[in-house]
């Protein structure tokens, strides 16, 4: 039902799936959205990250990062290459939670200029994507040294 | 108790972290060998003995991957 706010275009849910795919991930994750709004620096979205210093391989290097400190932390090593060898799942992949909760706050956050059933904007998603405290994507943020605040205040000036 | 501001880094973030890392691994693993262990020409049911489940689980988590990737699959009972 989310995937309705979401454009099928150039910052929708095809550039998510090569993401999430690229990772050998099963599921489309809010770090893979992420990624996807970082690809694209002509995007008001690539912009502000860009004005962050986060162009896609920058946040590709934080997001490894951050998966080795994880693994790290339970004393194994990370892998030098995602395990994407096995055969990929076919058809479009699912939302995972940390998607679905970006969409939902992005959603919230972005009702006083969005039209009720109006599709979210690149920099209404990465809103609801920075809005998240805990888990993955304010991880690599902090390893990357990337203040999440400054970052969402200046999403939200860009609709004032 | 007053509401706390966890940190994403840090203990306990860590080690929360490193749970969802180590399964996101193990599924990617898991996936990997269990195409190996197919296509060198196992059986649904040696591949779930090997891996401490019922043949059922394996199927349903792998099956449609599986005749995606063209991959010959024995038949149960085949020799």
């Amino acid at each position: 039902m989310l995937h309705r706010f979401l454009d099928g275009g150039r910052h929708g849910i095809p550039q998510f799936e090569t993401e999430a795919r690229q990772r050998g991930a099963k599921l489309i994750e809010a770090e893979h959205m992420l990624l996807a709004l970082a690809s694209d620096s002509e995007s008001d979205a690539g912009r502000y990250l860009k004005a962050s210093g986060l162009d896609h391989e920058r946040l590709a290097s934080a997001l490894r990062d951050e998966q080795r400190r994880s693994l790290a932390f339970a004393g194994f090593q990370a892998p030098d290459e995602p395990r994407t060898n096995a055969a990929q799942v076919q058809g479009p992949l699912p939302l995972g939670t940390s998607a679905k909760v970006a969409l939902v706050r992005a959603l919230i956050a972005s009702r006083s200029h969005r039209t009720r059933r109006g599709r979210l904007k690149d920099v209404d998603l990465l809103r609801g994507i920075l809005l998240a405290e805990l888990g993955t994507v304010p991880r690599a943020l902090a390893i990357a040294g990337v203040d999440r605040m400054t970052l969402i205040s200046r999403t939200g000036a860009a609709d004032s | 108790m007053p509401a706390i501001e966890p940190s994403p880094l840090g203990e306990p973030a860590d080690g929360l972290a490193a749970v969802s890392a180590l399964r996101a691994l193990a599924d990617q693993l898991e996936e990997a060998a269990v195409e190996r262990a197919m296509r060198d020409g196992w059986s649904w049911s040696q591949v779930a003995e090997a891996l401490g489940i019922t043949r059922q689980a394996v199927h349903k988590k792998h099956l449609r991957r599986l005749i995606a990737a063209h991959i010959e699959l024995r038949r149960r009972g085949a020799a």
